[in-house]
């Protein structure tokens, strides 16, 4: 790079490793070209930290002048990831609730069900909150290419943040003796079980969708038909709960209908059907070639 | 119509020949108008006029100049020699009269 031979003090160094992170945002090609730049006209680290920065920002400006990062913003970030924040947190709550009640106490938490029925809804749960991740992530990937850094934080944020959010926003949840620095932990890292496999299955589905673009026709017919079987188990088994709430309260609490239980579900499912439209399209085109 | 920055680079490239590319076409361009060109400046444009089908750009060889790393190659299309071609009669026709010269002195 520019001045590489007399890199010279430390705090030069630092800036080309800068100048180097910076690049490394740039497609392989254009980062190439932009490094035997530097290295050729021998300019100083603080113009070529400007340089590459000023390319860098117009290139992620340019990639948003496209519909798909934007579809990969609203649609999957902010639409899908609202409904799969509330789910990881359900997991989480009825998941710490039968642990707790297990090491504490060594006994099943009273759910009114059976506890293989709770553990079978928590298992359902659990692979529905992964496929549905994975799938939600390969899309992002798919649509906002490059721009994935952007989208996936915000996707991120939303999941691990929005259920959290609106329960405290509600006053159904207080916070006593906020501490800033876990606070900001709680808000930005994976620290139970439920955003842990979110995270998880999401950022691999992510980093898929970036280099794969496009599954295999037969991969997304047994993906689609994967969430559509856990989508139909977690609706069903759902309904397990509202009916023991409705007995437990002597019919003063009316129970959720199947509908409405099963709309969140659909709206996280919603990422399938453009994988499978691409997937088909994709296979449509490779048998034309062949 | 081209804008400044488009004509500054085809008239760039042409001058350079077989040697256009980003780094000496960045270099002329500073050259000629005594300010700084910056790369994002450069790439994208050159995005934009290989878009337009007024150049063509390729990867280039390695050289040792530049720690054996590519250069991006230009090459001024037909279309492209027309649009430039146009973009400066329709200057010297503009300027058709006008002395800046003269009225730079006046503004003193």
């Amino acid at each position: 790079m520019g001045g590489e031979p007399n890199r010279g003090p430390m705090m030069t160094r630092i800036c080309w490793r800068l100048v180097d992170i910076l690049s490394r945002m740039l497609d392989a090609d254009e980062r190439q070209v932009v490094r035997g730049d530097f290295a050729e006209s021998g300019q100083s680290v603080a113009r070529a930290i400007r340089d590459v920065s000023d390319l860098v920002v117009r290139r992620q400006i340019g990639l948003w002048t496209v519909w798909q990062p934007w579809l990969a913003l609203l649609g999957i970030a902010c639409l899908a990831g609202l409904p799969l924040s509330r789910i990881a947190f359900r997991l989480n709550v009825d998941l710490g609730q039968q642990l707790t009640a297990y090491y504490t106490y060594g006994v099943h938490f009273g759910t009114l069900l059976t506890p293989q029925q709770d553990m079978a809804w928590l298992l359902c749960l659990a692979i529905a909150l992964l496929l549905w991740s994975w799938t939600c992530g390969f899309v992002l990937g798919s649509l906002s290419g490059r721009a994935v850094w952007l989208t996936w934080c915000v996707f991120y944020l939303m999941v691990l943040d929005s259920a959290l959010v609106r329960f405290i926003l509600s006053g159904n949840m207080i916070l006593r003796d906020p501490q800033p620095l876990r606070l900001l932990m709680v808000a930005t890292l994976p620290l139970n079980p439920a955003t842990f496999l979110f995270s998880l299955s999401a950022l691999w589905g992510a980093f898929m969708g970036v280099r794969r673009r496009v599954l295999p026709l037969r991969a997304a017919y047994v993906l689609a038909s994967a969430i559509t079987i856990f989508t139909i188990l977690v609706t069903w088994m759902s309904g397990w709960y509202e009916t023991a709430h409705e007995v437990w309260s002597s019919g003063a609490w009316h129970g959720v209908s199947w509908t409405m239980r099963l709309l969140p579900f659909v709206v996280v499912s919603w990422p399938i059907t453009y994988l499978l439209a691409t997937a088909k399209r994709r296979s449509t085109i490779d048998k034309e070639i062949t | 119509m081209l804008g400044e920055f488009e004509y500054l680079i085809l008239s760039a490239a042409t001058r350079l020949h077989e040697g256009a590319y980003g780094a000496a076409i960045r270099q002329e361009i500073e050259e000629a108008t005594r300010h700084r060109c910056s790369i994002g400046a450069l790439y994208t444009t050159l995005d934009r006029l290989e878009t337009k089908g007024l150049i063509k750009t390729w990867m280039g060889d390695p050289t040792p100049q530049r720690g054996g790393r590519p250069k991006r190659m230009v090459r001024v299309t037909a279309t492209g020699i027309r649009a430039a071609s146009d973009f400066y009669l329709a200057l010297r026709r503009v300027s058709r009269g006008v002395s800046w010269e003269a009225n730079r002195i006046a503004v003193r």
